[in-house]
């Protein structure tokens, strides 16, 4: 594979791995606090991009705003889903099923507003309005002012939710939580009021990723649902509870897409539709081989781990 | 100080206790003995809202406590230590005992951290330690301590020294007598009569859900008929 190549690819997994790590945190933290594999975290990221994208074509181009804006969106699309149905179906003791028949309802309801919200005002496949400035250009790779704002800000998510997790309060109440429920009730954690919380944080996330994402390419309604299955394979590689192996996965996904897809593609003329099936070889082969992921490995006080 | 009358109570529609009246006194340091499947843990779950009650009452200095969540329970100052899965094992020591001072005021927060650490030294020792890694007493002081910070007037514990050696059983019902001394009410679950004879004030003996034997402590071990009865000799 020639070395330009390579660099490029080695950059695309730099993007983009960091954005299924902030995608991949919020499952990873739902599924450990609250006990559910939320599939319609795909729609809360497809929200946030619309939110980032309506508020960019109002004209407000600062990505701060516009980055709060889908945080604001993704997290109260969570917040609601968890008062308006999640919760509700916890209190009549569903089983672990109903849950996730249940997210993936939440995001089918949320994905076609999405898409009704789009057809009426022709919002198809536009990118969020930040104008494209190029900051560095060798061969093939290219870097724009883009790249400079989605990995750091990535990064700079990842390592305060990390920070919030393992130095707050609240972030020591979520690994209670997510530890003993029982115990956490008993020695009066006010539980509903932490799940709100990181429910709150969890969407704003992925709306935050997802307004990154449409900085990048574009926005549609589909987004979000695109990239689940990456995102799931990237959480399930961090055993559904490891924090740092959660980070770790979403970068082995998005490496093993990128670089090796373009590598088999090269050496062995490996078409690259492909692609999309790398996540599913990777989610079968951990659950059959490690279930664990790499949570055993990357275990440490802060880990989410049951 | 804790009163329960007429107790029938069970798991789903089974019947453990019987029509069970006993009281626990003010700043005593109680157990509640007996053979496999004489209702002890039953007891300590229908006083925490843990299980089903078919009728009865139990009383907290006069308040009604059945019908209430556990949460409030707890909340009115009745700490539980069960059996299993009290600690956050994922946590390092010096968390879980953070979270079980939630119930605190923060003024007193410090204070009763240092209380905590001269009643169980080894847990000053362990701090940056994970829960899950300590050996079975230190895991037994931990439960305590984290229950002991809420602040509570009554502790419920379900067999602290199961699984433990004889030494480290010793040291964890000293730890509890030190905590009688310091104002704290206690109901102990136990398997092993003789051995907590020795600590406790008061005892209770059950058997198949009825109450067989109360007195002190000192009578209790110097009934043979009880001791031989219902408790085995240890």
């Amino acid at each position: 594979m020639p070395p330009a190549l390579l660099t490029t690819s080695l950059v695309n997994t730099l993007q983009i791995g960091s954005l299924y790590a902030l995608m991949a945190l919020g499952i990873t933290l739902t599924f450990s606090v609250m006990k559910l594999p939320n599939f319609a975290h795909a729609e809360f990221v497809s929200a946030g991009a619309y939110a980032a994208l309506i508020i960019s074509l109002a004209g407000v181009l600062n990505p701060l705003l516009i980055m709060a804006a889908a945080f604001v969106i993704g997290a109260l699309a969570a917040l609601l889903s968890h008062l308006l149905v999640f919760k509700p179906l916890e209190q009549r003791q569903v089983s672990f099923y109903t849950l996730i028949l249940a997210s993936f309802a939440i995001g089918l309801i949320l994905r076609y507003l999405l898409f009704l919200l789009a057809d009426s005002f022709n919002l198809f496949d536009l990118r969020i309005a930040i104008p494209l400035r190029i900051l560095f250009r060798q061969d093939s790779l290219i870097l724009s002012n883009l790249f400079a704002w989605a990995v750091p800000t990535s990064l700079l998510l990842v390592f305060l939710l990390t920070l919030l997790l393992n130095r707050s309060p609240l972030g020591r109440e979520m690994r209670a939580l997510a530890n003993n429920p029982s115990l956490a009730r008993v020695i009066g954690i006010p539980v509903e009021r932490v799940k709100n919380a990181t429910w709150l944080i969890v969407g704003g996330l992925a709306g935050v990723a997802g307004a990154l994402w449409g900085m990048q390419t574009a926005v549609n309604p589909l987004m979000g649902w695109a990239a689940i299955i990456s995102v799931f394979a990237a959480a399930i590689l961090g055993g559904l509870s490891s924090f740092s192996g959660t980070i770790l996965g979403a970068y082995v996904v998005a490496f093993s897409e990128n670089t090796i897809m373009l590598f088999l593609n090269y050496s062995f003329s490996l078409d690259l539709a492909y692609k999309p099936a790398i996540p599913f070889i990777i989610i079968i082969a951990v659950l059959l081989i490690r279930p664990q992921g790499f949570s055993a490995l990357l275990r440490r006080g802060g880990d989410l781990k049951r | 100080m804790i009163t329960v009358q007429n107790l029938t109570a069970g798991y789903g529609k089974l019947e453990i206790l019987q029509d069970l009246s006993l009281s626990f006194a003010h700043g005593q340091f109680s157990a509640v003995l007996g053979p496999n499947g004489s209702g002890k843990s039953t007891l300590m779950k229908a006083i925490m809202g843990l299980n089903t009650v078919f009728g009865g009452a139990i009383a907290l200095n006069g308040r009604e406590l059945i019908g209430s969540a556990t949460e409030a329970i707890s909340a009115l100052g009745i700490a539980y230590v069960p059996q299993r899965e009290n600690i956050f094992d994922e946590l390092t020591v010096r968390e879980n005992l953070q979270l079980g001072m939630r119930r605190r005021p923060r003024e007193q927060r410090a204070s009763a951290l240092q209380e905590t650490l001269e009643i169980f030294p080894i847990l000053g020792r362990r701090g940056s330690q994970r829960a899950g890694l300590l050996s079975g007493g230190e895991h037994q002081m931990l439960a305590i301590a984290i229950a002991w910070l809420g602040a509570p007037t009554l502790m419920l514990l379900d067999e602290p020294s199961a699984g433990l050696a004889p030494a480290v059983a010793t040291d964890v019902f000293r730890s509890l007598q030190d905590l009688r001394g310091r104002g704290i009410t206690l109901i102990v679950v136990e398997q092993n009569a003789r051995r907590i004879l020795r600590y406790c004030d008061y005892a209770f003996v059950l058997r198949e859900g009825r109450l067989a034997f109360e007195g002190s402590a000192e009578a209790c071990l110097q009934d043979e008929e009880t001791i031989k009865g219902y408790l085995g000799v240890h």
